[in-house]
């Protein structure tokens, strides 16, 4: 049952979803991606078509069922590579390197963007992204610019004790310096992320905002909230925490952006409070 | 008189000396601590609040906790190996620590409310669980040490594989699970301090309750029953006692393994004795035990940033330990468990039963090949698109089964090694030791498949060839060289959930590994199991005399003329290559090295070599029906082969071992 499509743009599936994020900002409903479930739970945006069909698991990308959904070209990222002899064999594999430990990833996810963009007929609408999201950043930089004298920390809880940290080469990290804010976080990450650090290690950025990333485990938040530790933190005590809505911390610059506009809409919101 | 009190004296002093050496040491760090954490550099108001908050919130109330969990695990264990009469018993080796995970993995996926209520109830319902399961598996063999390590040890193995499909279908809280897993410390306020105190007290007080009856309880049943010991409410209470405490130590800190082994044994090395002595020496140790492993972990960390997650580290120094109080586990008589394993009724005619077994296998294949489900529902491929799909579906049928064959033939092998109906590949610690090989792979190569592959090769032969050294030392045993496999297993496990608690993606592959998928298999490792079969597998049936005579005792081989040493060695070397080439294929999970030979044996095939090929070929079909219903069952999601194979064969081993063991009561 092969569906009718544009000469121009051939059936693409993916295995990724900082492409799956990309493709559908250009316009672009992939016959195949997955983990959509989680997907529409985590990355949230752009919103998934119901047309695509679920891949399952992101470690095991079911391959029977992507052979039958027909691409004739799939895009996959380095996280992928042991899945890419399976992949070949269904059709044409095209790889992007967005996160690689210690180089950081925004150019890597707009060259990721033009690259589609140009290989699916969709130049201008890449470009004009790009653009966008250069302007977007612009803008919500001057917006910001009252609170850029203190620095930011992203984190995602582990639980109550302890947390997972962005640093500069993540797309955390990236925004954060777009939108002229500090990292708090100066330490090396690899990988993006670095993990389990102790809630202590707080103390030392006194000045920052917290930033806090999605998921927050269960009864994680009642247990800091009577902590006197927790609430002895400047940060806390003066109520510099962040709660923000889900963002896929390894996306393209869909997420990017979506952080950038959460993280000052809260921004503002906060300042809004005091 | 006075010449014996001499040496006690000097003895005495000797062991004062070694006790203030081990306080000293424990109170010498906490200072180094201390005194190494980083200032604040910030307005110096500001900063000593800051300071002060962290000394009496953050490191204070770790160390208060470190001494309080030690000494609660040390108290558990005692109680756990006086209660079992077993040497090597502990929260860890029973399963508790493994139970109240899976309790706790599962509620915080699928019902987060009930650990808002009670994370503790959650911990101990699922300790609880374990453990009677565990003791359940044993009771028949009337809980003997060895028997009962073992079945924890599946019992574990299964809640590990169950955890493991959890996180990987709810993978947005893999972090939080997996720095519990990991067992931290590092503590922001007095809760878990103030929560775990006063149950270590409680614990303490009614353990000292029951002194009398615990003292009692070294005695074997019909004394202690003659003496008018209500004897098993006494030993159930003990029990409860330690479950209580080590889940609650669960609960709060996550898993901290060996402590509890460790705290007695050491306890009685320096120089405690009676109960009364163990009982106060006991979580001494095990409080000095945690609070020096914290600090250390601690002053070799960077910045406010452990080195390693604690529980992580007691699995460093708790391994190694293991091994040295293996020489006090009384060897069993390997008569006993060759009762076990004996036929139910013999198959008269073999061949012909094994080559029907043979075709039952290749008919569940063609079908696992042709039917599968796709968009539009279930079908069965035929014409184009069967050739269509067999790339797909085959490779990932032959690594299955080939992984399956290689895990029947190396359970098979051990069981008769060691003359242990319990032994199996997972036991000898090899496929644990690949996934150090993979971490080491993931942190030091670039990602590739071919760095994985090497990564796992490297780890499994790393841990076979120092098994096969311990093997080859004289008097080590065939039931202490299964420990030692215990052993191993433990420690690398703990050293790939240090790298799990770093939850980036790494952690992702190394999961991905553990629950062992079949889905990437392709050209390589239709070719890697294949191989495998036909260099490892055909060669054993040229060994079937050494399988006849092994599970005799080394007595009666040597005295029919068979080098003992030299056949072991070869036989271990098979089973190890063959766990680890499987472990590749199918992760380090499933069970089926374990459940297959008893599959086999419960067919009536007793002669080794029938034994043997009957274990292979039942090994490769429960793959292959794993595989498929792994394939369909949430289709398009997929459940990994090797821990739905666990998930088939854990529930059917339990089963099984208490029908066996009722039949020889």
């Amino acid at each position: 049952m092969p569906c009718p499509t544009r000469a121009a743009e051939p059936r693409v599936a993916t295995v990724d979803w900082s492409v799956l994020e990309t493709l559908l900002a250009l316009g672009i409903a992939p016959v195949a991606a997955p983990e959509l479930r989680q997907f529409r739970e985590i990355a949230v945006e752009p919103a998934v078509p119901s047309v695509v069909t679920d891949l399952g698991l992101r470690g095991t990308v079911n391959f029977e069922l992507l052979l039958l959904c027909r691409p004739e070209l799939i895009y996959s990222s380095s996280f992928y590579v042991s899945s890419e002899p399976r992949l070949t064999r269904i059709a044409p594999v095209e790889r992007f390197s967005i996160y690689v430990p210690g180089r950081p990833p925004y150019e890597p996810a707009a060259a990721m963007m033009r690259s589609i963009g140009a290989r699916l007929g969709r130049s201008s609408e890449a470009e004009r992204y790009i653009v966008e999201t250069e302007a977007e950043f612009a803008l919500l930089r001057e917006r910001l610019k009252p609170y850029a004298a203190r620095p930011m920390i992203p984190i995602n809880l582990g639980d109550a004790r302890h947390f997972r940290v962005f640093g500069a080469d993540s797309m955390f990290g990236e925004v954060l310096k777009r939108l002229g804010l500090a990292n708090a976080w100066t330490e090396a990450t690899s990988y993006s992320a670095m993990a389990p650090v102790g809630i202590e290690a707080l103390a030392r950025i006194p000045e920052a905002w917290i930033g806090l990333i999605p998921p927050v485990p269960p009864g994680a938040l009642e247990v800091l909230a009577g902590s006197t530790f927790w609430n002895a933190l400047p940060s806390v005590r003066a109520g510099r925490l962040l709660q923000l809505a889900s963002i896929n911390p390894f996306g393209g610059l869909p997420a990017a952006r979506r952080f950038a506009r959460l993280l000052t809409e809260a921004l503002l919101t906060e300042r809004g409070h005091g | 008189m006075a010449e014996a009190v001499l040496p006690m004296r000097r003895q005495f002093h000797h062991q004062t000396a070694i006790w203030l050496a081990a306080i000293f040491a424990a109170a010498a760090l906490f200072a180094a601590v201390v005194m190494t954490r980083p200032s604040l550099t910030d307005p110096a108001e500001l900063a000593r609040m800051l300071e002060s908050a962290l000394l009496w919130h953050s490191l204070v109330p770790r160390s208060v906790t470190a001494l309080i969990c030690g000494a609660a695990l040390g108290l558990a264990g005692l109680l756990l190996q006086r209660v079992l009469r077993n040497p090597i018993a502990d929260a860890s080796t029973l399963g508790v620590v493994s139970g109240a995970q899976l309790a706790l993995t599962i509620a915080t996926a699928f019902a987060p409310a009930a650990i808002a209520v009670s994370r503790d109830g959650v911990a101990l319902a699922g300790a609880i669980g374990a453990v009677a399961l565990v003791l359940g598996l044993s009771w028949r063999r009337g809980l003997e040490p060895l028997t009962v390590v073992l079945s924890g040890m599946v019992v574990a193995l299964l809640a590990a594989a169950m955890s493991a499909t959890v996180i990987l279908a709810k993978g947005e809280y893999m972090l939080s699970l997996f720095i519990w897993g990991a067992g931290s410390l590092s503590q922001q306020s007095w809760d878990a301090a103030l929560s775990l105190g006063p149950r270590l007290l409680l614990g303490w007080l009614a353990a000292g309750l029951l002194l009398r009856p615990l003292a009692l309880l070294g005695l074997d049943d019909g004394t202690a029953r003659s003496l008018g010991l209500a004897l098993h409410s006494a030993r159930i209470a003990v029990l409860g006692i330690a479950i209580w405490l080590a889940a609650s130590v669960t609960a709060e800190v996550g898993v901290i393994g060996f402590v509890g082994l460790a705290a007695p044994a050491l306890a009685r090395e320096a120089g405690a004795r009676t109960p009364h002595q163990l009982l106060l020496a006991a979580p001494v140790v095990g409080a000095l035990l945690l609070s020096i492993t914290d600090s250390a972990v601690q002053l070799l960390g960077s910045g406010l940033n452990d080195l390693a997650p604690t529980g992580a580290a007691t699995a460093l120094f708790g391994g190694p330990l293991l091994l040295w109080l293996m020489r006090r586990v009384p060897p069993t008589p390997p008569a006993q468990t060759v009762d076990a394993m004996a036929p139910t009724n013999r198959i008269s005619r073999p061949l012909p039963a094994l080559i029907a077994l043979a075709a039952m296998i290749a008919i569940v294949g063609i079908l696992g090949l042709v039917l599968g489900r796709g968009p539009q529902g279930w079908g069965l491929a035929t014409g184009d698109l069967f050739t269509e799909l067999l790339p797909f579906r085959g490779p990932r049928l032959v690594a299955a089964g080939a992984a399956g064959a290689l895990l029947g033939a190396a359970g098979c092998l051990m069981q008769r090694l060691t003359a242990n109906p319990l032994a199996g590949p997972e036991v000898l610690g090899v496929s644990a030791g690949g996934g150090v090989g993979l971490t080491l792979a993931l942190i030091l190569l670039p990602f590739s498949p071919f760095s994985m592959l090497a990564g796992i090769t490297g780890g499994s032969l790393t841990v076979l060839l120092v098994m096969l050294a311990l093997a080859a030392r004289p008097g080590i045993g065939a039931q202490r060289l299964l420990l030692a496999g215990i052993a191993m297993g433990a420690l690398c496990m703990a050293l790939v959930s240090t790298a799990l608690s770093r939850g980036d993606l790494r952690a992702y592959v190394l999961l991905t590994w553990l629950s062992g998928s079949t889905n990437r298999a392709g050209e390589i490792e239709v070719w890697i199991g294949l191989l495998g079969c036909l260099v490892l597998l055909a060669p054993l049936f040229l060994a079937t005399r050494w399988l006849d005579l092994m599970p005799l005792g080394e007595a009666t081989s040597r005295s029919l003329g068979l080098s003992i040493a030299g056949s072991r060695l070869t036989l271990a070397t098979v089973a190890a290559l063959a766990t680890a080439v499987a472990s590749l294929l199918i992760g380090p999970l499933s069970l089926i090295g374990l459940i297959a030979p008893h599959l086999a044996r419960l067919a009536g095939f007793a002669r080794s070599r029938d034994q043997l090929a009957a274990s292979i070929l039942t090994g490769c079909g429960v793959m292959i029906v794993a595989d498929w219903l792994a394939r369909l069952v949430a289709f398009p999601y997929q459940v990994p082969t090797g821990l739905f194979a666990a998930l088939i064969g854990g529930p059917y081993l339990i089963w099984l071992l208490n029908r066996t063991g009722s039949r020889h009561a």
